[in-house]
């Protein structure tokens, strides 16, 4: 059984999430925050995005602030928006400006999902200006230095019309991520889902041959968290074959033919 | 009474010396989707079809029955090379269907490893095997009931002859103990074949296709196709003037002899053609300038050619993916601009006009106009009755959506659709209707809709004949408005040529990088392969226009593939992505289904 150390943080004494390094991403990120830089992170889906802003937060010892976007997200989800109650009308904050007048990271996960209008309001913060003019209120905010604004979106996805605008693209400092390889990704799983070291090989293996049929016969390659899932569920006494076709097959098609097809590859590997 | 003691006898032979199990017969049509994706997941090449591959001569010893029944003459074994997977169409050689398809997926498996070429055939699938059964546990113990009945089926040892009973016990022990053996021992003969390994070297014989001139294609009867693949080679045509023969032509028993003869008609030529394409150990093609009264339709497995690649000057000069060297060559291709001819301009031809109304009708939801959302969290305008429910229910929750909003829907989206007009456009879809009639009227309609939905689009089709002409047809340019002139265009297009699809695409992509929309998509409307007269064909042809794909995806654009072809799963998913592109089962719906499909991409 591997040794797990849950590290705490001095100051705060929240747990820092386990974060393992594939190159030089903690540095730029360190840098671009020390400079005032927003950050934009790509990556497919799975492969340790929000865990590494999760990990960086706390190591730079900044709250954060996550907004999942998705296709309705508008630019006052973020900003914030008059309320009514049984007193009359009150303004209340949006995650955006809640980040800005009191620091910390604000995430914006998955930013191509939201409204084309959105990101819009990401400009003025993102370039040397700093500011979140708020209309509503008449209010502009001036971003403090303890104020980063990172978001990350996966190219993968093959929505026909959604993409970022260049005019956006060009404000952040960017940071691709891949899938971790098969050494260090055997350790992540082994460190995730405490499970046997030849286990998370096997699981590893599955997933990197998964992975070289993608966009041939699948939409998305298997993330790590996939991987991390299956191995859970083995560690926690599941029959491998099992565990792979719920946590790993079935995610990932539900055309039966192909799911038929990835269990072949899932035999050659865990044995029939 | 001849014809039964025949047919007897030859049932007879057949149960003696088969060594085959029909009734556990597995096709591959029936597991090649598990075929290809354990090829590729194993580390295969993702450019590499799947198909059925051609048998070939088995040398070694025969038994006396095997010889008169003529079984076993041929072998299926499997290959690969840098175009394709080649698997034998039906796999019977075991008594249970778990096996035999267990052989399909070793085969697969075994072909995804890379070997270095110093190894020889023997000691090459040896390796091989060893790496799989470490890698892949799984398919080890596949591999153990595998090698136990291919060792039942190779019969016994002790029938055989003493250098030939060497040779099958090496090959056993290699069997069972992959690695172990190092050479393979010498005989009069060839060992029997190894369905476990992949097939011997095997050199395409056979010089280069002749670069003859194409002409239009003669008119011939009924066309047969089977998805068997032969082996072929390229041969001059024989020139004969006049000359005597001095035997009667029915007294030649082969069909390999390649002289030019006039068979006589016969019953059910059908049969005939298909079943002698089966019996030539080699196919020989040429060119001949008479007409022909039979067709078939097969795949030949040619020799390549390597023609040298001169730079071309002048007129629009785009480059071309050489996937043997992984370069990007520059200066290989020109696209010429064929110029809109004076067609007569013409209005929407009756048989599309209801159609017409009904996408109308169906497209009317899509015209850019403002929508009014009721209850929303914001807005410039108050919903009063959201808000007065908000006060009726004030204690029981915190809904606080009161306002109207008004949204303006606009589309901002350029679509350009690049239409194929190869020869190849010209094969008929049912009884009435040619491939070309489908694409011209999925033109008609896709333009009236798009009209409708004053979506900015642009119409062009493309053919080619060989690099240096590739034909590049307007047909609506994106600022000119659809008129008749456009649907006299539309109206006048021919089939002819080729389809050079990289070259086509990679033009296409310069201009639509010259609209300044949101969104840019650029729809391809096919029916096969991308193919040339030249070496622009198979792998070569179909990584070219992936890099294509693959730049225009770069430059923003979003490439969309629509085609009529049936067998289009095996290559499109390599070039567009496995979501890319959509097989219209059936090609006369294409029209109506067209415009539907766009509205569903541009969602």
């Amino acid at each position: 059984m591997p040794v797990i150390t849950i590290v705490r943080d001095a100051k705060t004494s929240k747990t820092i999430p386990i974060y393992s390094p594939a190159d030089d991403e903690i540095t730029v990120f360190e840098l671009a925050y020390r400079n005032r830089l927003p950050v934009l992170i790509k990556g497919p889906t799975g492969c340790g995005k929000t865990r590494f802003v999760e990990y960086m937060a706390v190591r730079l010892g900044l709250e954060m602030h996550t907004v999942s976007c998705h296709d309705d997200l508008s630019a006052s989800d973020l900003v914030g928006r008059h309320l009514v109650d049984a007193t009359g009308t009150y303004w209340m904050d949006g995650p955006l400006t809640r980040a800005v007048r009191h620091g910390g990271i604000c995430y914006l996960d998955e930013v191509v999902e939201a409204r084309k209008d959105t990101t819009v309001v990401l400009h003025s913060l993102s370039d040397n200006r700093r500011i979140l003019p708020i209309d509503r209120t008449g209010e502009i905010l001036e971003a403090p230095p303890e104020f980063m604004l990172v978001v990350s979106y996966n190219p993968g996805y093959q929505h026909l019309l959604k993409g970022l605008k260049p005019s956006t693209r060009q404000r952040f400092v960017s940071l691709a991520f891949g899938f971790p390889d098969a050494t260090r990704e055997i350790e992540i799983v082994v460190m995730e889902a405490s499970v046997d070291y030849a286990i998370a090989k096997h699981l590893v293996r599955l997933a990197n041959a998964l992975r070289s049929t993608a966009d041939h016969d699948l939409e998305e390659a298997p993330g790590t968290r996939l991987i991390v899932d299956a191995a859970k569920l083995i560690a926690a006494g599941c029959d491998p074959q099992v565990a792979c076709r719920a946590a790993i097959i079935e995610c990932l098609s539900d055309d039966p033919e192909i799911t038929r097809a990835l269990m072949v590859v899932v035999k050659a590997i865990f044995g029939s | 009474m001849e014809e039964q003691v025949g047919i007897a006898w030859h049932q007879i032979l057949n149960r003696l010396t088969m060594r085959r199990y029909p009734d556990a017969a597995v096709e591959l049509s029936s597991i090649s989707s598990q075929v290809g994706m354990l090829f590729r997941a194993l580390g295969g090449d993702h450019g590499v079809v799947i198909h059925a591959g051609e048998q070939i001569l088995n040398h070694s010893r025969r038994n006396i029955l095997e010889r008169l029944s003529g079984n076993a003459r041929k072998v299926d074994l499997a290959w690969v090379d840098s175009q394709a997977l080649r698997l034998p169409l039906a796999i019977d050689a075991f008594p249970t269907q778990s096996l035999n398809s267990d052989l399909y997926l070793w085969l697969a498996a075994l072909s995804a490893i890379p070997m270095p070429q110093m190894h020889t055939w023997f000691t090459r699938n040896q390796a091989a095997t060893l790496v799989v059964i470490r890698r892949f546990p799984g398919l080890a113990a596949n591999y153990r009931r595998l090698v136990g009945a291919e060792i039942l089926r190779r019969g016994q040892i002790s029938k055989l002859a003493p250098d030939e009973a060497r040779q099958e016990q090496a090959i056993r022990d290699a069997l069972r103990e992959p690695g172990s053996i190092l050479e393979l021992p010498k005989a009069r003969k060839p060992p029997h074949p190894v369905l476990l390994w992949l097939r011997p070297e095997f050199k395409a014989i056979g010089n280069s296709g002749p670069n003859i001139p194409d002409r239009p294609p003669s008119t011939a009867s009924t066309s047969q196709s089977d998805k068997k693949r032969r082996m072929a080679e390229y041969t001059e045509m024989p020139e004969r003037k006049g000359g005597l023969l001095l035997f009667r032509p029915e007294s030649i028993f082969s069909w390999a002899e390649y002289a030019k003869i006039e068979h006589e008609a016969k019953e059910n030529e059908d049969e005939d053609l298909a079943q002698a394409a089966d019996d030539l150990d080699m196919i020989s093609i040429t060119r001949d300038h008479n007409n022909i009264a039979k067709k078939i339709n097969m795949t030949l497995d040619l020799p390549r050619a390597d023609t040298a690649q001169f730079p071309l000057e002048n007129g629009k000069i785009l480059p071309e993916w050489d996937f043997k060297t992984h370069t990007l060559k520059p200066n290989q291709c020109r696209v010429n601009l064929v110029p809109m001819t004076d067609d007569e301009p013409c209005v929407l031809p009756i048989h599309l006009k209801r159609d017409q109304q009904r996408l109308r009708r169906q497209f009317s939801a899509l015209q850019p106009m403002r929508l009014r959302l009721k209850a929303q969290p914001d807005g410039n305008d108050i919903d009063i009755d959201s808000y007065i429910r908000h006060i009726g229910h004030h204690h029981g929750g915190a809904d606080t959506r009161f306002y109207l909003d008004q949204r303006k829907r606009e589309r901002d989206l350029s679509c350009l659709l690049l239409a194929d007009f190869s020869l190849s456009t010209e094969a008929w879809v049912g009884d009435e209707q040619r491939v070309i009639d489908v694409i011209r009227d999925s033109l008609f309609l896709f333009s009236e809709t798009l009209s409708m939905t004053q979506d900015n689009f642009a119409l062009y089709g493309f053919n080619s004949k060989q690099r240096s002409d590739v034909r590049f047809h307007t047909l609506k340019a994106f600022n000119e408005p659809y008129s008749d002139a456009v649907r006299g265009r539309i109206n006048s297009i021919s089939p002819a040529y080729y389809t050079r699809m990289g070259a086509a695409i990679r033009h296409t992509t310069d201009i639509l990088c010259g609209q300044k929309t949101r969104e840019r998509l650029l729809l391809l409307l096919t029916d096969g392969k991308p193919n040339d007269s030249d070496h622009y064909e198979g792998r070569y042809g179909i990584e070219d226009t992936r890099k294509a794909i693959i730049a225009a995806r770069q430059q923003g654009l979003r490439p969309f593939c629509v085609t009529v072809d049936q067998e289009a799963n095996e290559y499109l998913p390599h070039i567009f992505g496995k979501h890319g592109f959509i097989i219209i089962q059936r090609p006369t719906e294409l029209p109506t289904k067209l415009p539907l499909l766009y509205s569903l991409i541009t969602r």
